[in-house]
């Protein structure tokens, strides 16, 4: 039976790692600002050469990729910090289901990610005087959404093949995510990149996403049609992150690489 | 199966690929008893440890804990159980008040805040609550680790090598500490150690393990019976040829360290007739020292493939 103390618990101990931790703070706010003010000065360059449109794209992307990365990182290294400690086993033989473990970290990483997010929309508006609002609030929700569930996927199975492969993958944990940077246009429109990766970006729900978004700077009513593929493509990659991320574990399992992970 | 039985393992196998780690053990754990599972590096201890923890999968036959069967109540027996070991420490980067309160409410603790005073104070860690776990000693991170093995008040605790890295000083505490909470709470143990001495002081049933099979399962007296032969070492004045013609009948072995001792492998019923002939003889013995065999004897003859004995 799923506890909602047990999810609370992990989602705590999410919590007390990440305040006390000063990777944690480094990788995820700091990068963030660090990225968002970047592409904001690049933005605000180009505003002043005409290419006003082209910098809307560059920060609304900029705001909208940290979401990825914050709660696909979240997801995965924050199971890498239990593994460095040796703690993970220990988590493993408490009652904790599966289910529990996954859904603490979906949740964790939402959290994260909101409240990161949330500060880069003010920091954007603040320093850049460009408000991601503009879009319209159900927008920027279901952008929001349709990310983290894209992210939640990528996460489930980087930290399968690391479950399953050890920590000598970890670097995926973090590095993989970008691969998806260029494929999904983040910051520009589907039409710049080459027909052959125009292919693949469809098979991606941010690439949706971000058109959408872009779409939503000259006309914030919401775009069902490209919200929805986002949604379906979504669910179709969470269902199978999840079986993927189950055969992986019991593999791990199987071979002895999830306790050896720890040795 | 009786109830006072607290885990029941038959037939237990795990292969990695053609590899047998675990081949077809069966044992049991009464409640109140200390099991302990020795064996040679690579003998399937920690195999056996993770299968019976649920963090490696099983190929083949069956794990009851209280009567349940692990594999289909995997949530409820992990509930009765727990596991410290020197090898796995909490998470490093938080306090200890920190993961203790988390482990708490992974086993659904009633009272968490209480339940784990009442521990640190047992444990006299006060002092470490707000200090970061990679912060504190070894010693003091073992006592951390029991603590948290202790939480949920376990009816039986697998403990793996409790006292590697420790002192002799901290050692010996924390087995009193270990005998005082078997003896209190009626705690069933499974013990693995590379200390004999260690486990002849807490185990009431000793398992050796040799490439994955039980070769000897017995008390630790009743093992260290198994070996015979004791060890009788004399200091003497005089002629070394005397004591060769005296001991040339009982076809022994001995060995002369120095010139005036001699170290003789007998049969320990034989030690009293021997020093009454010497003497008869005319040998001037000054000192007689007797070894008996340890759990360490067993465990080196069975390390070295002298199953013999089992």
């Amino acid at each position: 039976m799923i506890s909602l103390e047990r999810i609370k618990a992990l989602v705590q101990q999410e919590w007390y790692i990440s305040k006390r931790s000063l990777e944690v703070i480094m990788d995820l706010p700091f990068f963030a600002v660090i990225d968002v003010m970047l592409f904001g000065y690049v933005a605000q360059y180009l505003v002043g050469s005409a290419e006003t449109e082209a910098a809307y794209y560059l920060l609304l992307g900029a705001v909208f990729w940290e979401s990825i990365r914050i709660t696909q990182y979240s997801m995965t290294v924050s199971s890498l910090w239990n593994v460095w400690s040796r703690n993970l086993s220990n988590m493993f033989i408490t009652p904790l289901s599966l289910t529990e473990y996954i859904s603490a970290h979906m949740i964790s990483g939402v959290l994260k990610s909101t409240v990161i997010t949330s500060g880069l929309i003010v920091l954007t508006a603040v320093v850049f005087d460009f408000n991601v609002l503009v879009i319209g609030w159900w927008n920027v929700l279901f952008c929001f959404i349709n990310l983290v569930m894209f992210s939640w996927s990528v996460g489930l199975v980087l930290l399968g093949l690391i479950f399953r492969y050890g920590v000598r993958v970890q670097a995926l944990g973090w590095a993989v995510i970008f691969i998806f940077q260029p494929l999904s246009a983040a910051f520009f429109p589907v039409a710049v990149l080459p027909p052959v990766l125009q292919t693949f970006a469809k098979l991606l729900p941010p690439t949706y996403v971000f058109e959408a978004a872009r779409g939503n700077l000259l006309d914030p009513s919401i775009n069902w049609s490209l919200m929805l593929t986002a949604v379906v493509i979504n669910a179709v990659y969470l269902t199978a992150a999840v079986i993927i991320f189950k055969r992986l574990f019991v593999a791990s399992t199987d071979t002895g690489q999830f306790a050896r992970n720890e040795s | 199966m009786t109830m006072a039985t607290v885990l029941t393992v038959q037939g237990l196998i795990k292969n990695y690929g053609s590899f047998r780690a675990v081949d077809g053990i069966s044992f049991s754990v009464p409640r109140g008893q200390a099991i302990g599972l020795l064996g040679p590096n690579g003998a399937g201890k920690t195999t056996t440890i993770q299968v019976l923890l649920g963090i490696t999968k099983v190929n083949g036959g069956t794990i009851h804990y209280f009567g349940q069967n692990f594999q289909h109540h995997r949530q409820a027996c992990l509930q009765r159980i727990n596991f410290s070991s020197s090898f796995n420490t909490l998470q490093g980067r938080i306090t200890v008040w920190e993961n203790l309160l988390v482990y708490a409410q992974l086993y659904r603790v009633q009272h968490s805040k209480q339940k784990i005073m009442e521990l640190v104070d047992y444990f006299q860690i006060n002092n470490l609550l707000h200090e970061r776990l990679w912060d504190v000693s070894a010693g003091q991170k073992t006592r951390v680790n029991l603590i948290k093995a202790l939480l949920n008040d376990p009816e039986l605790i697998l403990l793996d090598e409790p006292t590697a890295s420790l002192d002799p000083d901290i050692a010996d505490k924390l087995l009193s500490l270990i005998e005082q909470l078997k003896r209190d709470r009626q705690l069933s143990l499974l013990y693995t150690s590379h200390d004999m001495a260690e486990v002849t002081r807490i185990c009431d049933e000793v398992i050796f393990l040799d490439h994955g099979k039980i070769v000897a399962q017995d008390t630790p007296l009743g093992l260290t019976k198994r070996i015979t032969h004791s060890q009788l070492q004399l200091s003497f004045d005089g002629d070394q040829t005397k004591l060769q013609q005296v001991l040339k009948p009982y076809q022994v072995r001995y060995t002369f360290p120095t010139s005036f001792s001699i170290r003789i492998n007998l049969p320990e019923q034989l030690i009293p007739k021997v020093i009454f002939n010497l003497s008869q003889a005319g040998v001037w013995i000054t000192d007689i020292e007797i070894t008996k065999p340890t759990l360490e004897d067993v465990f080196l003859q069975i390390a070295r493939g002298q199953h013999d004995i089992t």
